[in-house]
């Protein structure tokens, strides 16, 4: 029950809205009260519908049907006036689409033997500088940056050495896109393993394995030097890196937290604070979770390494919507505690977060 | 036989009684002593006190109190009357049976209409209280939904406020941006026009690339923002591949704490059945951690089979099956190089054995039988015992009906056998 203090942000359910098909991703259209809702029609054709939050309801603006499902999507490439949406698919192909033409894409690709899992853009929207890029991670364990004035060949590509057998990469996440040159892309994977790349450098900067495939990351800004990641798992757990102190053998330091039996699906961080982040879980609940720093956020080991120091995680409020697993949620840049999630009861929501303020 | 307690007195009012009964050495205690509405009795045993009163009384709110080796009784008339004597004066012995059994059957109604008052008194409370209960609890729960509803609306509200003001902000910025353009073509026009009246041949050329440009007032100055916007941006970064290595996992399942446990059971299984079946034979400490593996040995043997080492792959194999003698490939590669050796009876009883293990037969196993089968074929028609090896070759194809060369061979055979038997 989402009781309790009066002073506690409450998690107030605006509207919900039934659809037809399998819902993969929901994502807002930048500076708009529009969103988009990205999935599966039963016939096993992509579909994607543009809906405009009007009073207490969806009206449904623009439907566009495509030949294979859409896995995910993101807004995060593109400039503001453009606002294309690039698109993974389950043949693997990332699509750029200009919603007021959709009929054929302004950048095609088959990226990937097998579906896009995940999607991240960086470089867009008049957040950060830099080339605009847009990762993709796919079942086939590659992870591909791909330049959107570049055709066919990915800017980057991290994929597993000749002979070892794949695992699937379930997340990708750019970060630390603070200057023109640096950027850096992290993925997990189902065997648990998180990796960092840095792209300056063409190389793997950090490993680790968190016991529990990872379904979701995110860097808390993509467009700063990097500071916290999270990432969860499934069984229920999340983990909370602190990214400004890497120590040469131990890495990053972290905090980990469980939140419930069932696998975490998604968390996503509060574009207007960035120490709030939800989390949306297998038993279809929400978790609003809020990140202290430590006194100190570095200290020096028995060798004099600077070490990081984690800080702690406190649960701001929760509330279940839903029995299935809510798989996708997207918090509004332009309105703050305004976002949207779609479950897998084939229903889309939006929800306000209110008191936001006072936390 | 009881006794009987006569001795008593009483006094009376006009609406009470007062009997008094002395009672020596005996102890009194509120059950021993019976009242209905016309009948008294008192029974401690052996005694015994019985009276029936000459008028009715109110045996409800009369009382008893005992006191020290008395009892005195306050009865309360029915009728305000005096009474003539305490009991009635002729009563035979049916009239005293009679009303003594009424007085008993009226007791015991009274007694159940007691209970019976009491239960649903009872029960009403209970009803009561519960829906005092749940009037509460609707009440909380009220006013927990009407702050959720307060809060819902304020937020409705806001948003539509957001939502008007960002359409407006949106208007004015076209507005704006319109004003803007104007104002720049105007600016255009009247530089175009000092321009021209200054020097008209050298600028006409530099004036009409200027206008080209402004097609239409957002081409125009959206290709100068974007102009200035590509400068800014690098190029796409040089390709490179950036190779990486996965944590280990056997199983294609994605990684989870709860079930470790469960895969490292499973591993631990399949390497045990792998494993040394008789592993007691002091000849074993010599030889090296391969060389105690079934698997390695088996491996060494194929390649020395494949250069031509037959014999050495013999001992491969001999070593492989002492240490373990379940597996059907090691029969079956020892039985070829028998084969080769034309150590005709070896090869079939390695071609026996390892047929023997390999039931149940399975598609997985195909391959291995057909190989077995041709095997111990070829070794019998070696030895003159066609009809055997016919009978092999048969089962051979039974198994793998589409190889060319098991056809021809059994052909060949079935013709040798013909030709004996036509002979002989």
């Amino acid at each position: 029950m989402s009781s309790g203090g009066t002073e506690r942000p409450q998690l107030v359910a605006h509207v919900q809205q039934a659809l037809s098909y399998t819902l993969f991703d929901c994502k807002w259209v930048p500076r708009s009260a529009r969103l988009l809702c990205l999935g599966s029609a039963a016939r096993g054709t992509g579909l994607l519908q543009l809906y405009e939050l009007r009073g207490g309801r969806l009206a449904l603006l623009r439907e566009i049907e495509k030949a294979k499902p859409i896995k995910c999507g993101t807004f995060g490439a593109t400039s503001l006036q453009q606002r294309y949406l690039a698109t993974g698919d389950f043949g693997g192909n990332l699509n750029i689409w200009n919603l007021e033409a959709p009929e054929i894409p302004v950048y095609s690709v088959k990226g990937h033997k097998e579906i896009i899992n995940s999607i991240d853009g960086v470089g867009g929207l008049g957040i950060g500088e830099g080339a605009p890029e847009i990762v993709t991670g796919s079942r086939d364990g590659t992870v591909k940056v791909w330049d959107p004035r570049q055709k066919d060949t990915p800017v980057a590509n991290m994929e597993p050495v000749q002979g070892e057998s794949k695992r699937d990469c379930w997340t990708v996440a750019f970060g630390n896109a603070y200057n023109q040159e640096e950027r850096v892309v992290c993925a997990g994977y189902d065997n648990g393993d998180i990796k960092l790349f840095d792209l300056k450098t063409m190389s793997l900067r950090w490993e680790t394995n968190i016991k529990n495939g990872v379904c979701s990351v995110e860097f808390d800004r993509k467009d700063v030097n990097m500071n916290k990641l999270v990432a969860t798992s499934l069984e229920g757990k999340f983990h909370v890196f602190d990214m400004r102190t890497q120590h040469p053998t131990k890495g990053f330091a972290s905090v980990s937290e469980k939140a419930q039996k069932s696998t975490i699906w998604q968390v996503r961080h509060l574009p207007q604070n960035r120490d709030i982040f939800m989390t949306s879980g297998g038993a279809g609940s929400l978790h609003l979770w809020k990140y202290e720093y430590p006194a100190q956020r570095s200290k020096k080991d028995s060798e004099g390494a600077e070490m990081g120091v984690a800080g702690s995680v406190s649960l701001l409020q929760n509330v279940t919507l839903s029995t299935q697993p809510i798989s996708s949620l997207d918090w509004s840049p332009d309105k703050k505690g305004l976002c949207v999630c779609g479950a897998f009861d084939q229903t889309v929501r939006v929800l306000i977060v209110t008191k936001l303020n006072k936390v | 036989m009881p006794v009987w307690l006569r001795e008593y007195s009483w006094r009376q009012t006009g609406s009470a009684v007062y009997l008094s009964l002395p009672l020596r050495g005996v102890r009194v205690t509120p059950a021993n002593i019976f009242c209905t509405d016309q009948y008294l009795k008192v029974s401690i045993p052996p005694f015994l006190f019985e009276a029936i009163l000459y008028a009715p009384i109110d045996d409800t709110n009369s009382t008893a109190k005992i006191g020290n080796g008395i009892i005195f009784f306050t009865l309360y008339k029915k009728e305000v009357a005096m009474w003539d004597s305490l009991t009635l004066a002729n009563a035979n012995k049916e009239k005293l049976q009679y009303l003594r059994e009424n007085a008993v059957l009226k007791a015991h109604e009274k007694a159940k209409e007691e209970t019976e008052a009491k239960k649903v008194t009872k029960q009403e409370h209970k009803k009561y209280a519960l829906e005092a209960t749940m009037k509460l609890e609707e009440a909380e729960r009220k006013r927990i939904e009407d702050l959720k509803e307060k809060e819902r609306e304020r937020v409705t509200k806001e948003l539509e406020l957001w939502k008007k003001q960002q359409k407006d902000a949106e208007k004015q910025k076209r507005v704006q941006k319109e004003g803007e353009l104007h104002q720049e073509v105007e600016q255009l026009k009247e530089k175009k026009k000092e321009k021209m009246n200054k020097t008209r041949i050298p600028n006409e050329g530099t004036s009409k690339t200027r206008l080209k440009p402004t097609k239409g007032c957002h081409g125009f100055y959206s290709m100068f923002s974007e102009n200035v916007k590509e400068e800014q941006l690098p190029a796409p970064r040089s390709a490179a591949t950036i190779k990486i290595n996965f944590t280990s996992r056997v199983f294609p399942t994605a990684l989870r704490e709860s079930r470790i446990a469960e895969e490292e059971e499973w591993l631990r299984k399949q390497a045990e059945a792998r494993r040394t079946v008789s592993a007691d034979l002091s000849e074993l400490e010599d030889l090296k951690e391969e060389e105690k593996n079934p698997d390695w040995l088996k491996d060494k043997g194929n390649k020395m089979f494949a250069t031509g080492n037959y014999l050495a792959a013999v001992n491969a194999y001999n070593l492989a099956v002492r240490l373990n003698n379940k597996l059907p490939l090691l029969y079956l590669n020892r039985a070829a190089c028998h084969l080769k050796l034309r150590n005709l009876h070896k090869a079939i009883e390695d071609s026996s054995k390892a047929l023997e293990l390999l039931t149940p037969p399975v598609p997985d196993n195909e391959n291995a039988r057909v190989k077995a089968y041709v095997r111990r074929g070829t070794a019998f028609c070696q030895l003159e015992l066609y009809t055997e090896g016919l009978q092999d070759y048969e089962a051979a194809l039974k198994i793998d009906p589409k190889n060319k060369s098991i056809e021809k061979d059994a052909e060949k055979i079935r013709h040798l056998i013909q030709g004996t038997t036509q002979d002989s």
